[in-house]
């Protein structure tokens, strides 16, 4: 059942609520049903609307034309919209036959009529609404539970009970850091429990939202909407080196960077007045799309695709818009027009994209870099001073020995002295001068500060052109085929823009994005907060807060976590705190007979929901059960092992040369992912693939997980290791690593028959094991 | 909360209330196992198509790189005629062209191929593919095939879904989404490969896209387990391999019993068919049984090497133990001239590599009675230019305004050649046929209505066939 229909049963179950209840909500009753049957011909696109009728606007829908108004407010018989949803007659009835859409149910017909019965009011729509706090008594995490159980005090429901206290921190731990807690954790928070359950809690996750594991596990959230991956992608796809970005995303997350710091450093950290070489690192964000390298393409196809992914990618990421539409023809649902995409567009059309080079701290790069100018400059002098030493040498050369000179001498040798290169003469002068020598000692000083000054790694970033693009409308998306110029700019429909710079640019449009009157941006984020923590966002339509996506469950919840957060300085942890402390979070995740009944599918949340944990995490899980995790943070991707011939399944053939020592047993967040091969055993649980946003993983439950974990040869390692803890520890022991409660009888009956490599390998495919309950 | 934590649990069903005793643990699993198989949703169960189908299978074969269409069916004898003139500007105008940039090819190729017509229909192939000569009346050639897009990753994309872009559903996918899996112990979307290196665009090429990965096609590999892990890992037996997977199963029953999450069933019947899996796939890669005559159907010598010609083979079996849809990739089909790809030295080879296994999968289905219920594509993601590449060889460019693609069986209408060139073989003179309008056809013949099978994201309804008009060639299907 959707969520739409199990939201419309509650309503029209009983009508006379609605009627005791007030009028209908537009919003949350009309519009959807308008959205879905009538808009794409009667909406805001002109040109696709039919019979000059529109029925998004009060205006369109009360007019009068040719007589007819499809809407009276008040009076039925007198509504034409009315009339045709009634007719049976082909051509008349609506939808008509030719949409191919379905008539509308007696329940959507029901409250159709009783809304233009009421008077037909229009409401806004409610997401393009700044969310008003709504007051209530209660605050931190007890304003969640209030209003989560108010909802479920009108089904009649209740609250689950707190899980226990092992499965709750092992829950907790996997939210906040990813990462299973280990027995002796467990243990612990178990007696800590049992005197202050809440005082023990708070301590916990205190502690968890300290571990730099929390910025690991995080960061992972947030590169998926980045899609952030480690190559170009399309047919080639070539390595990139961009990891630099995922240890900023890491590092700012752990610092609690306040969010609307966090987006205008990513969107435009480069443009900031002083940038620091850390906030051109964060623009990297944008830096994450594909890049074609076939030959035979036009390359400017590429780049205008990959500013279309960004505009996308930053209407979908921050404001839960799909701009998309747009961008052939004006938006048919939401009052986008043409022209405002491209408006959006001309902020990501004026950058260069170059390569920056990061160095290691400990690296006083503009000292060096000093140094070696000085250098330069006195190696010069000595040199010139000194010709005549060259010179000589030169002379009472051989023939024979001339021609047995190293290729690089021979040719410094050849060419005319004023032509030769300072690294021409330093390499004359290497062969005739003693190890002491202040010329060869100040030259081996010259070489060492150059190697190390070509140490850094590097990583893509943003810069602005000098002068902008001429950024022009394309008729029907197609970059062949420009129309009007375009400045930059946002849509009308939303909140104010200002050009802070006075230059119109992309650190505007950061601005805009976090300013306090943008209605979406807050809710947008909390929203897919709440869905890390309970399976599901109250939006459930995470990436659409459009006239197509979904009413939130919980309308008012939404508006104080949304409140809330900007209120605490836009902080995440903070936000993490407040919703993992209430008791909604705390529930139980069994279900219940009565829940299954009346809300099978928890909307509603009177219990916690499973969830199979996340790809990376997944291997992050067993091997910390197994004892082989490596918590290494930060640097380079590695190269655990992958099956054979994975890499052969790309045009170019990758090279994958398998890491050594720990980086063996790095958290998944740190395998290095192609675009065109990415590694088998994150695919199969569902791990983006990089392309475009990703802001909700599907979670899948297949055969080919289940044959990952039985004989992937990286899980039947891990099933060792976990055996000789069976061997050491015993059976318990490893059962408690991977679920975190104790065994019954029963279960240690059943693996207690098993060898101790059987046994292990059970535990590591056990559905507990692998989900977060 | 003290309270709450050790309150006794609620169980979710009410006859565990006392607890599980061990006599009555049998038939509890027992219980909670039929409960559980009547809960599991399985996305690849069969489902019911829109309207009655014509086909319930399809067989793609996908001559990776773009196969000229001018060598091997598209007989334009005023090419010869014309060949080294440059092509009249009224053809070219405003178009676009993967090189564009380069200053060679805007002359005429012309070629000296012998072409002749075959069988009843009088379809015309050229020298280069004796066997599909032989088969011509069971075949529906469409001539004018016409793409959006011009290089190799977003035309192959585009070929598979419709779309350029990435991160949409490819069209096993979607078939697969659309009519489940008639296999139990198979994946329903299985990729074959061959040729000297993998197609352009990788994995994406087939990706389930928005919809849930259990969609995904699985690749069949050449080297090491035909599916990734697939095998039991060495040292274990097939009695503990059992036993692991009986115990793992009755640890899950008890947690679906105490939980009442319907994912455990699921994963219950996942272990099962996974289990399943690990037998059928070996079987189906051992050809062993295969008749002598049944491998020189197929020009096969070595069952155990990759080629073309062993996949259309397993392309048979997997289609006669119902995988849904089975695509087949064969690259290096980029005749662009150069010292690896050109016309002269490569393209006879390549030629031969895929002739008598594709005339072969066609006669083979039919003799078994399958080819009624299975659709055999053959085609590239675009064809070639008619103008000619000259490097160290000669070659043709991507041409995307009208190439040659095959159908057989599934009610495709055989011995038909729908759509006509111009003289040139540029663009369609009558009859053009968009890839979206393909894909609208073929899920046609599947009992799919291409603007019912949607996927609701971001709002939006996907299909396959995008939001721009497409439709079903009536015309080639019976």
């Amino acid at each position: 059942m959707t969520r739409l229909k199990f939201l419309f049963l509650i309503v029209v179950s009983s009508v006379s609520t609605v009627r005791a209840a007030g009028p209908v909500s537009f919003n949350r009753q009309i519009r959807p049903i308008l959205s879905e049957k009538c808009l794409a011909c009667h909406g805001f696109d002109p040109k696709h609307r039919e019979a000059e009728l529109r029925l998004d606007t009060v205006e369109g829908a009360t007019g009068e034309r040719d007589g007819v108004r499809a809407i009276v407010p008040g009076d039925l018989a007198k509504s034409e919209l009315w009339t045709r949803i009634l007719s049976t007659d082909r051509d008349e009835m609506m939808p008509p036959p030719k949409s191919h859409k379905t008539p509308l149910t007696a329940g959507q017909r029901a409250l159709i009529k009783l809304w233009i019965e009421q008077g037909a009011k229009y409401e806004s729509h409610w997401a393009f609404i700044p969310p008003v706090r709504p007051q209530v008594k209660e605050s931190g995490s007890a304003a969640v539970d209030f209003f989560i159980a108010r909802e479920l005090g009108k089904a009649g429901l209740k609250m689950s009970e707190a899980a226990r206290a092992e499965k709750l921190i092992r829950r907790v731990s996997l939210d906040l850091i990813g990462l299973p807690p280990t027995s002796a954790e467990v243990d612990a928070f178990t007696a800590a429990a049992a005197n202050d359950p809440d005082a023990a809690y708070d301590d916990l996750v205190k502690r968890l939202l300290g571990s730099p594991h929390y910025g690991e596990r995080w960061a992972r959230w947030w590169l998926d909407q980045a899609r952030y991956a480690d190559s170009n992608g399309y047919s080639i796809d070539a390595p990139r080196s961009i990891w630099k970005f995922r240890d900023w995303v890491v590092g700012a997350l752990n610092e609690d960077m306040p969010f609307n710091q966090f987006t205008i450093e990513q969107i435009a950290g480069d443009l900031l007045p002083g940038t620091t070489e850390s906030q051109k690192i964060a623009t990297g964000f944008h830096r994450n799309t594909t890049i074609n390298q076939e030959g035979g393409i036009d390359v400017e196809q590429f780049r205008v695709d990959s500013i279309f992914d960004r505009v996308a990618t930053t209407s979908t990421v921050w404001m839960g818009l799909s701009v998309g539409c747009a961008q052939c023809h004006d938006h048919k649902f939401d009052p986008i027009e043409q022209k405002e995409y491209y408006r959006l567009f001309a902020f990501l059309n004026n950058q260069e994209e170059p390569t920056l080079k990061v160095f290691d701290p400990s690296v006083d790069v503009s000292g060096l870099t000093a140094e070696f100018k000085e250098i330069e400059g006195k190696l010069q002098a000595i040199i010139k001073e000194r010709y005549a030493e060259i010179a000589n040498w030169e002379k009472e050369m051989s023939p024979e020995f001339r021609s047995k000179l190293a290729s690089a001498i021979k040719k410094a040798v050849e060419k005319p002295v004023e032509k030769r290169s300072l690294a021409d003469n330093l390499a004359l002068f290497g062969i005739i001068l003693s190890p002491s020598d202040p010329l060869r000692v100040l030259s081996d000083r010259h070489k060492e500060i150059d190697t190390q000054l070509n140490q850094g790694t590097t990583t893509l970033v943003m810069k602005e052109l000098p002068s902008p693009r001429k950024t022009t409308v394309f008729i029907k998306g197609d970059f062949t085929r420009p129309a009007d110029e375009v400045v930059p700019g946002t849509p009308a429909v939303l909140h104010r823009y200002e050009n802070t710079t006075g230059k119109n640019n992309r650190l505007d449009l950061a601005r805009w994005i976090v300013s306090p009157g943008n209605p979406l941006t807050a809710r947008v984020i909390m929203n897919r907060v709440w869905q890390q923590h309970f399976g599901r966002g109250l939006v459930e339509t995470e990436n659409d807060f459009g006239s197509q996506g979904g009413q939130p469950s919980h309308p008012e919840l939404l508006d104080w976590l949304a409140t809330e957060f900007t209120a605490r300085g836009w902080s995440l942890k903070e936000m993490h705190r407040l919703i993992v402390t209430s008791r909604t979070y705390r529930q139980s995740a069994s279900d219940r007979p009565e829940l299954h009944e009346k809300d099978p599918n928890n909307y509603l949340l009177g219990r916690q929901q499973r969830m199979r944990l996340d790809a990376e995490i997944v291997r992050d899980a067993a091997l910390t059960v197994s004892g082989l995790l490596s918590p290494k943070l930060g640097g380079p991707p590695v190269f655990p092992p992958i099956p054979d011939g994975v890499m052969s399944l790309g045009q170019v053939k990758r090279s994958w040369s398998v890491s050594k020592g720990e980086d063996r047993y790095r958290r998944g967040l740190y395998t290095f992912v192609y675009r065109a091969t990415p590694p088998p055993s994150l695919v199969v649980f569902d791990a983006p693939d990089g392309q475009s946003t990703c802001t909700r993983r599907i979670r899948s439950n297949t055969p080919l997980q289940a044959l990952t974990l039985l004989n992937d040869a990286s899980f039947f390692e891990f099933a060792t290791a976990l055996q000789k803890i069976i061997e050491k520890d015993g059976l318990e022991f490893a059962f408690r690593r991977c679920t975190a409660r104790k065994p019954s009888d029963d279960e240690m009956k059943l693996l207690g028959k098993l060898d101790t490599l059987s046994a292990a390998r059970v535990l590591l495919n056990l559905d507990e094991t692998v989900t977060r309950d | 909360m003290n309270d709450l934590l050790f309150q006794t649990r609620r169980h979710f069903f009410s006859q565990c209330s006392m607890g599980i005793g061990g006599l009555a643990l049998a038939s509890l699993l027992a219980d909670a196992q039929s409960h559980a198989a009547s809960i599991a949703q399985n996305p690849l169960a069969p489902k019911q198509p829109h309207f009655p189908p014509k086909a319930k299978n399809v067989i793609f074969l996908f001559m990776a790189g773009g196969p000229t269409q001018l060598e091997l069916f598209d007989y334009k004898p005023k090419l010869q005629e014309l060949n080294g003139q440059p092509i009249p500007q009224s053809y070219v105008e405003g178009k676009r062209f993967a090189f564009m940039n380069t200053s060679n090819g805007m002359n005429l190729l012309g070629n000296d191929r012998k072409f002749r017509q075959h069988g009843q229909s009088g379809a015309w192939v050229s020298d280069l593919l004796p066997y599909t000569a032989g088969i011509t009346d069971d075949l529906c050639f469409v001539k004018t095939c016409k793409t959006d897009l011009f290089n190799h990753a977003p035309a192959k994309l585009f070929m598979n879904t419709g779309s350029g872009q990435f991160g949409r559903p490819s069209m096993g996918s979607w078939l697969t989404y659309g009519l489940g899996s008639a296999c139990d112990d198979l994946p329903g979307f299985v990729v074959l490969q061959s040729g000297p290196r993998g197609p352009r665009g990788g994995a994406a090429l087939w990706s389930s896209g928005m919809l849930p990965s259990s969609y995904q096609g699985v690749p069949l590999r050449n080297q090491g387990e035909p599916i990734l892990s697939i095998t039991t890992p060495s040292g274990v037996s097939d009695a503990q391999q059992r036993q692991v997977i009986d115990t793992v199963r009755a640890l899950n029953l008890k947690q679906l019993v105490q939980t009442g999450d319907q994912e455990i069933a699921t994963r219950i019947n996942a272990y099962e068919m996974a289990y399943r899996m690990q037998t059928s796939a070996p079987d189906l890669m051992d050809t062993s049984g295969e008749s002598q005559a049944t491998l020189d159907l197929y020009g096969i010598k070595d069952p155990k090497e990759t080629t073309f010609a062993r996949n259309c083979l397993l392309a048979r079996r997997l289609v006669e133990r119902g995988v849904r849809f089975v695509q087949l990739y064969d690259t290096n089909w980029d005749h662009h001239g150069g010292i690896t790809e050109n016309l002269q030295k490569h393209l006879p080879g390549k030629a031969r590599d895929i002739d008598q296994p594709a005339a072969a999968l066609v006669r083979d289905l039919k003799a078994r009675g399958l080819l009624d219920d299975t659709i055999v594509i053959w085609g590239g993601e675009f064809g070639r230019t008619p103008m000619g590449e000259v490097r160290e060889f000669t070659g043709r460019n991507h041409h995307i305004d009208a190439f040659t693609m095959w159908f057989a069986g599934g009610g495709f209408k055989p011995g038909v050649t729908y759509g006509e060139t111009d003289e040139l073989g540029f663009g369609a003179a009558v009859n053009p046929v968009h890839v979206h309008d393909i894909h609208a056809t073929i899920l046609h013949q599947l009992g799919l209505n291409h603007e019912k099978l949607t996927f609701r994201s971001q709002g939006l309804d996907f299909r396959l066939t995008g939001v721009n008009p497409s439709h079903v060639v009536k015309e080639i299907i019976a």
